[in-house]
């Protein structure tokens, strides 16, 4: 339980910044070199690397060699849990919408 | 800035505008459903013009274990009023004692459109911004899922 949090604040930590979001937004399948990826930024290349050194902490991207080249591309693990606790906000919301219609129908 | 989170949702009432209208509005009617399970809504306020506040307090209720006695409190401002059409608001919502950290900006956008008698209403709410910890509100809604799957599973058994 205490880890499993522990990895969930890792992916909040890592999706509460907007530059990491951006990052993840850019990342296509095959990855991309960190160069390639700071040439979008104003950041220089360690504040990039710094950023996604935390996003590959939470296990959202990870890092991969290709040749001699070093890429970084998605890691489906991370996001799919990303998007499980995400996808409590539309329960949170479906059920409210159902909870309405109880309360209608108990009040007519 | 594109959302963290979107979520479209569309339910259709069978009642009339004004019902489902007045419920969305009155105080004292959403205290009664917006929930979710397990919850109570000690305080609810609404200053139904644009500008205008929409407070709401959720405190996690005894079936929700651990959690129980957390408040989650929603402070948001209204940015469209249209009578009986529509209602947007902004909103942060944060957990009690845990304000910076958990955190989280929302928009969320009402429409309602009466058809025959029936009311259609279509939620469009959206997760901007979340503060390092807002995981730990997300586990504590997941949390209160289980416990009513597991009640229902109890009561079909």
């Amino acid at each position: 339980m205490v880890e499993y949090s522990t990895t969930l604040d890792a992916i909040f930590h890592s999706l509460a910044d907007p530059t990491r979001r951006d990052l993840l937004r850019r990342l296509r399948p095959g990855g991309q070199t960190v160069g390639a990826l700071a040439e979008h930024y104003s950041l220089t290349f360690a504040a990039v690397s710094k950023h996604l050194q935390v996003l590959e902490t939470a296990r959202l991207v990870r890092k991969r060699r290709k040749g001699r080249e070093q890429r970084v591309e998605l890691s489906a693990a991370g996001l799919r849990k990303a998007d499980k606790y995400l996808e409590q906000y539309r329960k949170l919301w479906e059920g409210r919408l159902d909870r309405l219609e109880t309360f209608i129908k108990n009040n007519k | 800035m594109e959302p963290i989170k979107e979520v479209v949702l569309e339910k259709t009432y069978n009642a009339p505008l004004d019902t489902v209208w007045q419920a969305w509005t009155n105080p004292k009617q959403l205290q009664q459903w917006w929930g979710p399970d397990n919850v109570t809504i000690p305080e609810c306020e609404v200053d139904l013009r644009v500008g205008g506040t929409f407070y709401i307090v959720m405190e996690a209720g005894e079936a929700m274990g651990p959690y129980k006695g957390t408040k989650w409190p929603m402070k948001a401002e209204f940015t469209v009023v249209e009578p009986q059409a529509k209602l947007a608001y902004s909103a942060e919502a944060w957990t009690e004692g845990a304000k910076e950290e958990m955190m989280i900006d929302q928009t969320t956008e009402i429409t309602f459109v009466e058809e025959q008698g029936k009311t259609r209403v279509k939620v469009k709410a959206a997760i901007y911004k979340m503060g390092p910890k807002a995981g730990m509100a997300a586990e504590g809604m997941q949390y209160g899922f289980t416990q009513q799957l597991e009640k229902l599973a109890k009561f079909l058994a």
